[in-house]
């Protein structure tokens, strides 16, 4: 590839945002597929077979299906922001990807403050959400909805602290300069005296919490709200929402794979480069299907407690217990 | 155009639409949404501008925290907030806000054709400019006094919202006492059971 | 880096592209048939009872008063985070002071019951 041409911004953005974007989604798809293998071999069971070797073609199947559903829109709703609901939780969801850094050069916008970013962009992933269960006009979209947003605000200050740690250790907001840490120090989860694996664990919990995932999705747990916001999509539209959902959650993984798991940089000196980053995020994604189908959902006061109870506290400690440690260690060096 | 421009303008559109919006839609959900846009788009100008940090607090506090607050408000008015007619006093705030637009309009008007004196070029930007750095040098070196002001305010919104939203703390019900099926089903079950109702003091 | 602004607009604008094919797809590629029934409001058969118009639970709007706060204060620690190590021990301590106050006010919002989803 040329790299001279590479240089010029335009050039470099419109290549790594085609590429990033389309890997992500194909990623996505597929990742949907493995899901249900998975989650059928859990329940004692076989998963997608019918469509292609092993049920590889499921995803388009999928698709195609979803294309060819009737688009019905409640006569009640709110048109204009029914419609706009699904297309932007896509739109948040994506525009997280393009601060994450996949190697030194796959990285579409290097933004000074990455980790910054990331956590706004989640931030409003909370709004297209809360439209569509308002917009839907129907009282179990609107619940899951409310329930969506106060459960998203509330994790994101536990992710927000947590996130703070390699920060602090970093000294940088830049996710690749947090990387480049990490290559030099050791992984930011396995930094020694433990704060790095334990804000790790509020990331975690926290990331699953704001992409309503299981054991967090009381915002549409099914034997109560129906489907939640989703209740009155059909078609592509609730395809988006299913979309931005899994992507969402791929997302959260890659960003915790760079920011506690050392990003390109190989363990045990193996080198570094696209493959490790890569291999991490796909393993953490991996690790939130696992904890989907273990765990049950938790009570919606037993979420907010667990929240501002336990984590909030927690991460406030964390952050000052490592930027104590970073000060020591810098005065029994000097 | 450049490409430069066309992010402007496309920025500047959304901001001026979600602003007209805001104002103009009937239903605050929507006024809303419409503040919603505003803020993202002027936070994309903000990137434009290389302040990145402000552009990453300006979606984080305003469009992640305070339009969420808005939206709970709103809906905490209940129906009678998302559905209503306007109220019919709005008529000094009419005239209020012709004068405003008017005296505005004619402030620039007047600076784009007099305007103060020549024009003089603001030279080149510092190569730290918006970055963290630079910010967090302000509060955290020239600004220390204000910073921890504004911890006291923190607590005292703290403080303030639970005054306002918790009424005095209720004592907690008894249980009901006796067998156990009437702790379970303390109520009609039945309409035969309604009309020999349990006794009261075992309803939850 | 003055030009960071381009590749994010690069960005939004090819998923804003995919978005508007899917979105746009479903609405060209499926039948159209509505009926009044299919526009009801779906709960699962049932006819619907009652209005969207429920009022919310005081308890949404302490949360998200709560997160304001906690999120203005988040964003006070970041740019500290980042250049703390140029502040020193003093630059600690003030941060120290900061989270401290805060932490004060958690417990105060604990001990008044705000934090209680059920009560």
């Amino acid at each position: 590839m040329p790299t001279e041409l590479l240089k010029n911004p335009y050039v470099h953005g419109a290549v790594y945002g085609v590429v990033i974007v389309t890997v992500l989604m194909t990623i996505t798809a597929w990742s949907i597929w493995f899901e249900r293998k998975f989650a059928g071999r859990m329940q004692s069971r076989v998963g997608p077979t019918l469509v292609g070797p092993f049920g590889l073609l499921q995803p388009l199947a999928d698709a195609v299906k979803l294309l060819q559903k009737e688009d019905i829109v409640p006569a009640s709703a709110d048109r204009a922001l029914f419609n706009l609901a699904p297309p932007l939780t896509v739109l948040f969801a994506l525009g997280t990807a393009a601060v994450i850094p996949f190697s030194p050069e796959v990285i579409a916008a290097d933004l000074d403050v990455g980790v910054l970013w990331v956590l706004a962009m989640g931030g409003l992933t909370v709004f297209p959400v809360w439209i569509a269960g308002w917009a839907s006009n129907n009282k179990y979209a609107l619940l899951g909805g409310m329930r969506s947003v106060a459960q998203g605000i509330s994790y994101e200050i536990p992710l927000v602290l947590a996130a703070l740690v390699p920060v602090t250790l970093a000294g940088s907001m830049s996710i690749s300069d947090i990387v480049r840490y990490q290559e030099k120090n050791g992984w930011v989860v396995g930094m020694p005296p433990g704060p790095g694996i334990l804000a790790f664990l509020i990331f975690f919990l926290a990331s699953l919490a704001e992409a309503n995932r299981i054991p967090f999705d009381i915002p549409e747990a099914e034997s109560e709200l129906i489907a939640g916001v989703t209740t009155e999509y059909t078609g592509m539209k609730f395809g988006l929402f299913y979309l931005a959902e899994y992507l969402h959650t791929l997302i959260v993984a890659a960003v915790g794979a760079a920011l506690f798991f050392g990003g390109w940089a190989g363990p045990f000196g193996l080198g570094s480069g696209l493959h490790w980053m890569v291999g991490k995020t796909l393993l953490l994604f991996f690790g939130v299907f696992w904890v989907r189908w273990t765990f049950l959902r938790f009570r919606a006061d037993q979420l907010m407690s667990l929240c501002w109870k336990y984590l909030v506290p927690a991460g406030l400690v964390l952050v000052m217990l490592s930027a104590f440690w970073v000060h020591y260690k810098a005065g029994t060096r000097g | 155009m450049s490409v430069g421009s066309l992010f402007f303008s496309v920025c500047a559109l959304v901001a001026l639409v979600g602003a007209v919006s805001t104002v103009a839609a009937k239903n605050p959900i929507r006024s809303a949404v419409g503040l919603l846009a505003t803020i993202v788009a002027i936070a994309a100008l903000f990137l434009k501008l290389a302040a990145q940090f402000l552009a990453a607090i300006q979606l984080i506090v305003y469009a992640g925290a305070v339009v969420v607050l808005f939206v709970f408000v709103i809906m905490l008015l209940g129906p009678d907030a998302t559905t209503g007619e306007r109220p019919a006093r709005l008529r000094l705030s009419r005239w209020g806000g012709a004068v405003l637009l008017a005296a505005i309009t004619g402030a620039a008007l007047f600076v784009m054709r007099k305007g103060f004196g020549p024009l003089v070029p603001l030279g080149p930007v510092r190569a730290d400019f918006g970055s963290t750095e630079a910010v967090g040098g302000l509060v955290f070196r020239g600004g220390l006094v204000p910073f921890e002001i504004a911890t006291a305010l923190l607590i005292v919104a703290v403080v303030g919202a639970i005054a306002v939203a918790r009424s005095k703390p209720q004592p907690k019900k008894p249980r009901a006492e006796g067998h156990e099926t009437r702790r379970l089903f303390a109520g009609p079950l039945h309409p035969r059971d309604a009309e020999r109702p349990l006794p009261k003091e075992s309803a939850r | 880096m003055t030009e960071l602004y381009l590749p994010m607009f690069i960005m939004f604008a090819i998923a804003a592209g995919i978005c508007a094919v899917m979105f746009l797809g479903g609405q060209y590629l499926g039948p159209k048939n509505p009926t009044p029934e299919k526009r009801l409001p779906f709960e699962c058969g049932n006819d619907t009872s009652g209005t969207r118009g429920v009022r919310l639970s005081v308890k949404f709007y302490l949360t998200a008063i709560l997160f304001v706060v906690f999120d203005i204060e988040a964003v006070f620690i970041y740019p500290w985070a980042a250049l703390f190590k140029g502040l020193g021990w003093p630059g600690f301590m003030t941060m120290l002071a900061f989270i401290v106050a805060l932490l004060v006010a958690l417990a105060y919002c604990w001990k008044k019951g705000a934090l209680e989803w059920e009560s």
